[in-house]
């Protein structure tokens, strides 16, 4: 416990520490007083040493350090604790809607106690449903109270969720779908992101970018176009940085079907979600050819944006800034080991901001980035 | 407009992220050493925020 973790990248430090489990960006010079700081060396020693390097009074110094004493050290010496919502709770008798999903030869029996429940769930996995079988390897139960949605797998709470915070139920059910087909359990886990991911033969991308800048109409047509969907929305990447394949459909808003209709002609039939609230209309595409059994290593992050006001435009982009992008929205173990091959991977990585309308140019630039990488 | 208000916020945020020591008037250099970017990954897995779930 208490535990910190110090990455030179792109001529800054990225610091991390354990009792937040924040990751802070900071001048090199800074992040050594804080190395200095954690190893109990004195306030005064390393204002001397800050003195000599900035040619600046000693007193100066002295109030710097004590500032990154104060705001930086102490904060973090101390463990933040979550509280967890812990409330006594019956497991239903009986369920409206339960389906069953056969995922890496697995089969995972999953029980709705109602429509709203269903909803979050079902229609990104509704192509890997079978039909009922007793032959079952996971058991989940899926059920509301007080306002509460819970989840509970082969017997044990998971935990649950009020409305606002469903995205993170929603996110729990994907990351206990990942243990059970993989047989890894959530530390053998690195990350996961909120992108997709392609791979062209042995390596991977991922596909950044705000919601809304087209990264599952990118990823959809870079399946047309050769490259191989690993995942949409949910990327996981175990702890040795290999990207595994999710099964979730791909989501396509309603204003992409033209632009896919031509390579996906099944779309015209998809079953088709209207969510009022978000006032949206999503259908789902199976990604083709999930392979369980390989994964890939990350060689590269694309930012993508989908602009009609610009035909093509492809840069790389420094890897703070797209440190700064990819943590807001990605959840990193929080444990140590991880959080190093974590940045270790991510110091490793091109990053790039593509900003397209010509669908052509976006595939060409993406086979020769992958190009590049091998 | 719709993406033109999500960027703004999302460009708010990122300000937010950036965080100063303080401000130590004449010594340029060490305001800039104690400027630094805070940043929290999510608590938990968790699917898009918008992605869909309610309302048929």
């Amino acid at each position: 416990m208490n535990q910190i973790l110090i990455k030179e990248v792109a001529s800054k430090s990225i610091v991390w520490f354990e009792n937040s489990n924040q990751y802070l960006i900071l001048e090199n010079a800074a992040a050594e007083i804080v190395a200095h700081l954690y190893c109990d060396k004195s306030i005064e020693e390393i204002a001397e040493d800050l003195e000599k390097k900035l040619s600046i009074p000693y007193e100066k110094a002295v109030d710097f350090v004590i500032d990154i004493n104060e705001q930086i050290i102490k904060p973090n010496k101390v463990k933040k604790i979550t509280p967890i919502h812990n409330s006594e709770f019956t497991i239903p008798t009986s369920f409206e809607f339960i389906k069953y999903y056969k995922i890496n030869q697995k089969i995972l029996k999953v029980a709705f106690s109602n429509e709203f429940e269903l909803s979050l769930i079902h229609p990104k996995f509704a192509h890997l449903e079978v039909e009922h079988t007793e032959n079952v390897h996971f058991y989940f139960q899926i059920f509301n109270k007080d306002n509460y949605t819970y989840l509970v797998l082969d017997n044990e709470l998971i935990g649950s969720w009020v409305k606002k915070e469903i995205h993170y139920f929603q996110g729990k059910f994907s990351m206990k779908i990942i243990e059970c087909i993989y047989e890894k359990i959530e530390e053998k886990w690195m990350g996961v992101f909120h992108a997709s991911a392609i791979n062209h033969q042995e390596n991977s991308m991922l596909i950044l970018g705000d919601s809304g800048n087209g990264k599952s109409t990118s990823l959809a047509l870079l399946q047309a176009h050769g490259f191989h969907c690993i995942a949409d929305d949910f990327v996981p990447i175990d702890h040795q940085k290999n990207v595994h394949a999710f099964p979730a459909g791909i989501s396509i808003k309603k204003n992409s079907l033209p632009i896919l209709l031509d390579y996906y002609p099944e779309l015209n039939t998809s079953a088709e979600y209207h969510y009022k609230r978000l006032n949206k209309t999503v259908r789902y595409l199976p990604p083709k050819d999930i392979n369980y059994k390989k994964s890939y290593p990350c060689v590269g992050l694309i930012f993508i944006k989908y602009d009609a006001n610009t035909e093509f435009e492809c840069k790389e982009i420094s890897k703070l800034e797209a440190f700064q992008n990819l943590i807001p929205d990605s959840w990193i173990s929080s444990i140590p080991e991880n959080v190093t091959v974590f940045l270790d991977w991510f110091s490793e990585l091109t990053c790039y901001q593509l900003t397209y309308s010509k669908n052509e140019f976006m595939i060409e630039k993406v086979k020769q980035l992958f190009g590049n990488d091998l | 407009m719709k993406n033109q208000t999500k960027n703004k916020q999302e460009e708010i945020s990122r300000k937010d992220a950036i965080k100063k020591i303080g401000n130590y008037g004449k010594y340029a250099a060490l305001t800039a050493l104690g400027t630094y970017v805070l940043l929290n990954s999510k608590k938990a897995q968790a699917a898009s925020p918008d992605n869909p779930g309610v309302g048929f």
